[in-house]
C-alpha cells in the first residue's frame, strides 16, 4: 500500500555529523546497501530491524522497519537518489506515521564515503524536509532516565573555580 | 516558533550562560539541595546564590518546595529538553548507529577474513 505523501516547503534545518571508520571504504558502503548488513546496524542500541529490503540504485526502494525493545515497530520507507559506489549514496526517508498514515519526518540522507588515514571517513548531511509534532515519537526513542541525565550532566559540565 | 516561545527559549539559555548557575543544576541533577547547601561549594554568600536561583526559577529549570522548614530546590528538565529539541535527539539516534556501525564493521572484517583463510 502506497501513501501519499506531500513533501511540504523545505523545513530548512539540517544534521551534520562525521565518523570515522576503522574499515575500507568499499565495506562501510556495502554496510549501508546491503540488507543482511544493514539491519545487524542501523537504529538505536537494542533496537533490532526485522524488515530490511534495499534495492540501491536511483529510484531503488528502502524499507527499514525497526523494533524498539517493548516490541513496538517504527517503519522506514523512502527510495534511493544516487548511488555511486564507494563514494557517494543519497536516499529520501520517511518515518512516523500519523493516524492517516502520512509521514511526520521525511528526511534526505547524503552519505559520503572519503578514504581517510587508512580507513574511511563517513560525512552525513540530514535535510530536514519535513517534520510535524516530533516532540512525542522520538522521546519514546530515548532508553531510560539514567542515560537521560547522564547526557544532561554532559551539557552542563562546564569548569568552575571550586574551593 | 511563536513569539512566547522564543522569548521562553532565550529565559532557558540566559540561565546556562553563566557558569555559576550551570554548576548549581550540575549539583541539583544528582538530588535536591536548599540554598545552604548550594551555596557551600562556591563560598558564596546566600543573597548571590538565590539571585542565581530566581533566575533559574524564571526559566522553569528549578522550582522549590516545602520539607519541614527547608525549602529545598529541585532541577525541572523538562525546558532544558526543549531547548535541546528534538531535533538533537534525532542526532543522537544516528550517532547511536554509527556506534553500532562502527562495532559491525568490526564484525563484518573478521568474517571477510575467515573467508581468505585457505
Amino acid at each position: 500500500m502506497t501513501t501519499r505523501h506531500e513533501v511540504a516547503r523545505a523545513e530548512g534545518r539540517d544534521l551534520r555529523l562525521s565518523r570515522w571508520f576503522d574499515a575500507p571504504r568499499e565495506l562501510v558502503f556495502r554496510a549501508w546497501t546491503e540488507p543482511e548488513h544493514m539491519a545487524q546496524w542501523w537504529g538505536p542500541h537494542d533496537f533490532t530491524t526485522p524488515v530490511c529490503e534495499l534495492d540501491p540504485r536511483p529510484g531503488g526502494v528502502l524499507l527499514l522497519h525497526m523494533q524498539a525493545p517493548g516490541g513496538a515497530i517504527m517503519p522506514n520507507e523512502g527510495e534511493f537518489h544516487e548511488v555511486d559506489p564507494p563514494a557517494l549514496l543519497t536516499f529520501t526517508l520517511r518515518a512516523f506515521p500519523d493516524e492517516r498514515g502520512e509521514a511526520r519526518l521525511h528526511v534526505l540522507v547524503t552519505a559520503a564515503f572519503a578514504e581517510a588515514r587508512g580507513g574511511t571517513e563517513l560525512t552525513l548531511k540530514v535535510d530536514v524536509l519535513r517534520a510535524v509534532d516530533m516532540e512525542g515519537p522520538l522521546s519514546g526513542m530515548e532508553q531510560g532516565w539514567s542515560q537521560s541525565l547522564e547526557k544532561l550532566r554532559d551539557l552542563l559540565a562546564a569548569p568552575r573555580g571550586r574551593a | 516558533m511563536t513569539s512566547m516561545e522564543a522569548r521562553h527559549l532565550d529565559d532557558t539559555f540566559a540561565a546556562l550562560a553563566d557558569p555559576t548557575r550551570r554548576a548549581i543544576l550540575d549539583q541539583l541533577s544528582r538530588g535536591e539541595a536548599t540554598v545552604n547547601e548550594l551555596a557551600e561549594p562556591f563560598q558564596m554568600s546566600l543573597p548571590a546564590v538565590s539571585r542565581h536561583l530566581k533566575v533559574l526559577e524564571r526559566a522553569g529549570l528549578v522550582t522549590r518546595h516545602r520539607r519541614a522548614q527547608f525549602r529545598p530546590c529541585r532541577l525541572e528538565a523538562a525546558p532544558l529538553a526543549e531547548a535541546v529539541g528534538w531535533l538533537e535527539r534525532y542526532r543522537r539516534i544516528w550517532e547511536a548507529s554509527f556506534d553500532r556501525l562502527d562495532d559491525y564493521l568490526k564484525t563484518m572484517q573478521r568474517e571477510n577474513d575467515d573467508d581468505d583463510t585457505p
